[in-house]
């Protein structure tokens, strides 16, 4: 076999792929199988290759496994063992549906990650271009240690990713479908699933108490569809339904809800009149005492689907605001319990206050008085955004304070009245003058910039890119060293190799091209320079190799 | 800006003014200068209150001696805390204009429960509790009982007010709620009876309606302010129903059975009594003899509001000798207990009219009609004598006193209509005696007879000569002010028919028609899908409501309108709806979008504002008709006609459209919002319906947009939200519906202005 190192998660015997009979493999990576009487498999796939499974419905007569591929691809595997066949295929499906969303996520995220920086980073596409695409390097390669390190060491960037919140209609997506005989089949997805547990804490609660235990998954989930809980308008009848309790328990939450009362003082119903009518005064007077009584069914399970209504938007709302707010949540807890009493007239007024400044404010009858501030104006805004983080965060200057500053030079320069007696001499005034002219002493590392005025554009933009591949094929093989492991000695050969490679389709056309425009061949100097500083590195490092081995 | 307000000089804190303010404060200033009274519609969202707030200020300024008060009544809670504010801002620009502190007092008033610092009586959750509990620590002979044995619990709050409170005046400044409740913790003394001390004398009063019109709170509160005050009723659409349900009285088999209870006490207590103090009952009854006179001389003299309880034939004379003592009174009570029970025991529903009732009382158990007049002051006198603690207990016999002295006092303007079961539930006994006014002029009539001017301003209080009439009352000016617009901002629809050409209608034949049902949740569905952040729509009953959303339930369209928002409904229940109503903004707030099912004539679609996102769009499904079929309404109905000669069906369409009105014009709160107005029923389309809509929202519907179908409306709507999504400065504005002071004094300004105000 060729994976011995592999563990085998299951092995199903008698299974038929292409009118062959064969066995099929489950594990740690990827599904296999393999015709009988061989010890080769014909058929392999990586987990994360595979998009979704399928199974033949209950009644056929054939038990299959369908697997589609990222691809498109499909590949069906025949269950043919009579006794167990439908054991047989049960137990593979389970165990692919544990490993399949495992490596799903993985697979994703990996091309989303790579998709995303490079759409991001311009400079690191136009790498990925120079050095994968021209195939200096291979896309391995140029992976190989910028995802180790987006993954391991800097998860920052993705991590404060905005939350998703639920959709408010995840339960209308579950369309039952009915299966030729009678039944209905609802089709969850993983995020269905995933959207239940956020938005019904109560029912997740119930899974992990029940599901493995005492229910399979299949029939937890045939329960809740069963249950009066998913249907509302349906009262509450038989106790044996195990979300009976869930019911009461989101009408507990509801209820505490409730009277937490509202923070917002204006919307509170409750305390809006002023002076309610005493009983027995007022032309419509409701009697609640018999109107409850005899509600007809009809009626009170028309309510029963408004209650249900207004807690499920509740639960969603809450759903998509709760992770963030975690920590604030608690706070805002116990604010609110005891903004219920009213013993805390000390703390309410704030809320009440501001919400009544703003009901009875016009903003268009005001002039705008605001403090005046400088408009931001970014030339390059992707350097604003990933400008150095200053390590002081908390003392910045306002718009304001800026003003101010420039008013007062400005008023300074105004004021300005030079003190004649106290300037330079003459003589060491023009020394100064000529030390800081181009080409004075104190200029001489000016004469770099003169590129910008003697070279084209486009030879310019060229030459960044050329700077920035070398640079990453530099790092590559700087990496490399100390060189201590096999795979290193492998790889700074190769990066060698790959430099040298640069060196010729690049470097070299790139310097006959400035040559014919009678550019200054200097412009590749430093490059080279840099180049040969690798090679005389590698010269070293070989041949001291060479003397270990001999 | 300092404004010239024909001759009066008039500070408005802001630094532009919309001309509709200009022209209202004109309005307003003609009505005060003719000591007369007033009726002005001017949208919401255009700065009613606080034009309205400068001119009387700057009114009272400059004529001390004629307008010695405001007396402004308001809605809700948080109304009157917002005119407060509105107030505070006016007055702390006088200041910094004139640079003196002048020396206005400005106070809110309002319950107990909003007003009490007590920690234990604070503490209680409703009204009625925290009244009854106030009550008995406070009753005067409560604390005269305290000084004999002081381990009786008292209000230290009250104490400390009673003792010092009432020798210095409050100082000058503005009060709301949350300053009184903090200067009542500071002194140590009582908000609430500082605040109901202090209205005497204060410049500016802020109320609630019921306390000027419900006769049982008028007479404690309001019955000694001065005359020469300015009353003004804002969001004053539903007024005519304050007065008639304060008026109105029901009784049940529970009242009856409670009262009985009440009865058997104060039974008890004068027996009790008697044997230990019986000089106490001999003194009241001393009292009687000499009568009601210092009432009387209080009311001739013009120094107490009347109370319409009370009227003024009864003050002249004693208490009739048959119920003057406490015994025969309680034998009387007794008596009238047993026939009212008699009369509840009927099998099918009777109507008849206060003289009828009295006729027959007299036959079957020889009551007067005299002794029935004084029944209330009488029970007050008993109550006062007895020292009851617990006042909340003998709600009871106190609303059976009342309903006595009310039908024996009116003979017109009220009905009898005594039901023994519910028209839903004819097989469960429930019967129900309703007294009920029909006549709201009765119980406003005391205030108009009273105060120099009064104002009734709103929104919506179209059409605006209904008003006079049904209140009986001849206004020195009316007048509908529309909001100029730089942009229309405002977009009213009326969608009639489905895609599928169904006539959308809420009119009863069609009320359970699936289609209709369906093309509703169609509609609801688009909107979704193209209005941002909120939609509100309005049913036109509860039951109503519940029927829609259970088929729209039934037929998926809730699961899909959930795809785009979160679904919250208003319930009976007034908690649930607010925390519905609280997660409903907080969903608009971050974006996600959410649409309210609501009532109109429902909590919300009278007390709630739905500012900028949180609503976008406001879809009125049918035409909110009151029930017909009660026969409480039939009753008002022919009385309209024969006393006021207003048609039921004026009536009817004129009350239902100002509910629409109401609902819809909660998503406009200002010239910078903007919102849908989808009236998703057919009868708007006719002139009858149309014609009734206040004229700022009538004049932007065009013939265009009378018969739209669902698709015609979404179209409309996405051009008009993609218009208004653009951004809107305030130079925009400028010179067209926003003025500066030059441009306000421009001949050619003030030109237009008098052409915008539409004189009725």
């Amino acid at each position: 076999m060729t994976s011995l190192s592999e563990e085998v998660l299951l092995v199903v015997k008698k299974v038929r792929q292409k009118k062959q009979d064969g066995t099929l493999y489950l594990m740690a990576e990827r599904i296999a199988w393999g015709p009988e009487g061989k010890d080769r498999f014909t058929v392999s796939h990586l987990y994360a290759d595979i998009r979704c499974q399928k199974i033949s419905p209950d009644g056929k007569a054939k038990v299959q496994l369908q697997l589609v591929l990222h691809t498109g691809e499909s590949t069906t595997f025949h269950f043919a063992n009579e006794s167990t066949a439908l054991k047989d295929r049960e137990a593979a499906k389970e165990l692919l549906q544990q490993l399949l969303p495992k490596f799903k996520k993985k697979a994703n995220k990996e091309l989303e990650e790579k998709n995303r920086m490079l759409q991001e980073d311009p400079v690191l596409f136009q790498l990925y271009k120079d050095l994968v695409v021209s195939q200096v390097i291979s896309a391995e390669e140029f992976w190989a240690n910028r995802l180790g390190g987006i993954n391991n060491t800097d998860p920052s960037p993705y991590n404060n990713k905005q939350e998703v919140g639920i959709s408010g209609a995840f339960l209308a997506d579950i369309r039952p479908q009915t299966d030729g005989c009678n039944g209905l089949r609802y089709n969850l997805t993983a995020d269905i699933i995933e959207s239940i547990f956020r938005t019904y804490p109560a029912v997740k609660q119930k899974y992990s108490e029940n599901v493995p235990h005492n229910l399979t998954e299949k029939e937890f989930w045939t329960r809740f569809f069963q249950s009066h809980y998913f249907h509302r308008d349906r009262i509450n009848t038989g106790t044996q339904d195990i979300f009976s309790e869930c019911a009461k328990q989101d009408e507990k939450g509801l209820k505490s809800l409730v009277t937490q009362g509202v923070k917002n003082p204006l919307v509170d119903l409750q305390s809006l009149e002023d002076k309610t009518l005493d009983e027995g005064y007022g032309i419509c007077t409701t009697q609640p005492s018999t109107s409850n009584a005899n509600k007809s069914v009809k009626d009170s399970s028309n309510s029963a689907i408004i209650k249900r209504f207004n807690h499920h938007s509740a639960m969603v709302l809450a759903a998509g605001s709760r992770r963030g707010e975690l920590a604030s949540d608690q706070a805002s807890e116990t604010s609110s319990t005891d903004g219920n009493s009213r013993d805390s007239d000390f703390f309410q007024p704030p809320v009440k206050k501001v919400k009544l400044q703003e009901a009875i404010e016009f903003e268009d009858l005001q002039r705008e008085n605001r403090p005046k501030t400088v408009p931001l104006n970014l030339k390059k805004s992707d350097r604003y955004a990933h400008g150095p983080v200053p390590l002081q965060s908390q003392q910045y200057t306002t718009s304001q304070d800026i003003i101010n500053s420039v008013n007062y030079i400005r008023h300074e320069m105004a004021n300005y009245k030079p003190s004649l007696t106290q300037v330079l001499s003459s003589t060491a005034a023009t020394s100064a003058i000529a030390a800081l002219s181009p080409g004075g002493v104190l200029m001489q590392g000016g004469a770099q910039q003169a590129i910008n005025q003697m070279v084209p554009t486009e030879v310019q933009g060229e030459l960044k890119h050329l700077y920035v591949a070398a640079g990453e094929l530099l790092r590559h093989f700087w990496s490399c060293f100390p060189v201590n492991t096999p795979f290193l000695e492998e790889k700074v050969i190769k990066m060698k190799s790959n430099l040298e490679r640069f060196q010729m389709t690049k470097l070299h056309p790139f310097k006959e091209k400035i040559q014919r425009q009678y550019l200054s061949t200097n412009l590749t100097g430093h490059l080279e320079e840099m180049l040969q500083t690798a090679y005389s590195k590698f010269q070293i490092w070989q041949t001291r190799r060479m003397m270990r081995k001999t | 800006m300092k404004l010239n307000i024909e001759g009066l000089l008039v500070y408005f804190p802001y630094d532009y003014i919309y001309p509709e303010q200009y022209s209202y404060m004109l309005e307003l200033k003609r009505t005060l200068d003719a000591k007369g009274h007033g009726v002005l519609e001017m949208p919401s969202g255009t700065g009613k209150t606080i034009s309205l707030l400068s001119l009387i200020v700057a009114y009272q300024r400059a004529f001390p001696l004629e307008v010695t008060k405001l007396i402004y009544c308001s809605r809700t809670v948080p109304e009157i805390e917002k005119v407060v504010e509105e107030l505070r801002k006016l007055m702390e620009f006088y200041t910094k204009e004139t640079g003196e502190s002048n020396n206005f007092l400005a106070l809110a008033l309002s319950s107990r429960k909003n007003l009490c610092i007590h920690p234990e009586v604070s503490s209680l959750r409703f009204g009625k509790e925290v009244d009854g509990k106030c009550h008995s620590l406070t009753a005067s002979y409560i604390r005269a009982q305290h000084h004999s044995n002081p381990n009786l619990p008292v209000c230290r709050f009250y104490e400390e007010f009673d003792s010092v409170g009432r020798q210095v005046p409050l100082p000058a400044g503005i009060y709301n709620l949350d300053d009184l409740k903090a200067f009542g913790r500071r002194k140590g003394w009582c908000p609430y009876y500082l605040a109901r001390y202090s209205i005497l004398h204060a410049n500016i009063v802020v109320y609630s309606y019921h306390y000027l019109l419900d006769p049982k709170i008028a007479d404690l509160v309001s019955k000694e302010l001065a005359k020469k005050s300015v009353v003004v009723f804002d969001e004053a659409h539903n007024i005519d129903n304050v007065c008639i349900d304060s008026m109105s009285v029901n009784i049940t088999r529970r009242t009856l059975d409670r009262c009985q209870n009440n009865v058997d006490t104060l039974q008890n207590t004068i027996h009790k009594i008697k044997e230990t103090d019986a000089a106490k009952l001999r003194e009241e009854y001393r009292r009687l003899v000499e009568g009601l006179k210092e009432a009387n001389v209080a009311r001739e003299t013009d120094i107490y509001l009347a109370n319409p309880v009370l009227p003024d034939e009864i003050l002249q004379e004693a208490v009739p000798g048959s119920i003057r003592t406490a015994e025969h009174f309680v034998g009387f009570m007794r008596r009238f207990l047993e026939y009212l029970k008699s009369r509840l025991r009927v099998q099918h529903v009777v109507q008849e009219s206060a003289p009828q009732f009295l006729k027959d009382i007299f036959d079957k158990v020889c009551i007067d009609r005299k002794p029935l007049r004084f029944c209330a002051e009488r029970l007050q006198s008993l109550l006062r004598t007895l020292e009851i603690a617990d006042i909340a207990d003998f709600s009871a016999v106190t609303l059976i006193s009342n309903f006595a002295t009310l039908v024996s006092t009116y003979s017109q303007g009220f009905t009898i209509i005594i039901e023994p079961f519910e028209d839903r539930t004819p097989t469960i006994a429930n019967p129900v005696l309703h007294f009920s006014c029909m006549d709201p002029s009765i119980a406003i009539k005391p205030v108009f007879q009273r105060f120099q001017s009064v104002v009734i301003t709103s929104g919506t209080l179209s059409p605006l000569d209904i008003y006079p009439r049904i209140l009986d009352f001849r206004p020195v000016t009316m007048a509908s002010f529309t909001m100029t617009l730089a942009r229309t901002c405002l977009c009213p629809l009326i969608v009639g028919r489905g895609n599928d050409q169904v006539a959308l209608s809420s009119k009863f034949e069609t009320r359970e028609d699936f289609a209709v049902i369906r093309n509703y949740g169609n509609l609801l569905l688009e909107m979704s899908a193209i209005v941002p952040d909120g939609i509100v729509a309005f049913f036109t009953s509860y039951v109503y409501m519940e029927n829609i959303v259970a088929s729209w339930y039934e037929q998926g369209i809730l699961e899909n309108i959930q795809r785009n928002k979160l679904i919250f409904i208003e319930t009976q229940d007034a908690a649930e709806t607010s925390m519905a109503l609280e997660k409903y903004q907080e969903a608009c707030e971050n974006g996600r979008g959410a649409i309210l099912l609501s009532v109109a004539r429902g909590k919300v679609s009278e007390g709630i504002d739905f500012v900028h996102h949180y609503g976008r769009a406001v879809i009125m499904f049918g035409v909110p008709y009151v029930y017909t079929q009660s026969r409480i309404l039939k009753a008002r109905l022919e009385y309209l006609r024969d006393q006021f000669q207003i048609r039921e069906n004026d009536f009817l369409t004129f009350d239902a459209m100002r509910h629409a009105a109401q609902c819809v014009g909660r998503a406009i709160r200002g010239k910078t919002d903007y919102g849908l107005m989808i009236f998703a029923d057919k009868r708007y389309a006719r002139a009858d319906k149309r014609g009734k809509l206040p004229r700022w929202i009538q004049e932007h519907i065009n013939d265009g947009s009378l018969n739209l179908t669902v698709d015609e409306a979404v179209q409309l709507s996405k051009h008009f939200l993609r218009q208004m999504a653009q951004p809107f400065r305030q130079e925009d504005q400028l010179g067209l519906s926003l003025l500066t002071l030059e441009q306000l004094e421009s001949e050619e300004m003030l030109q237009k202005i008098t052409q915008i105000a539409h004189q009725t």
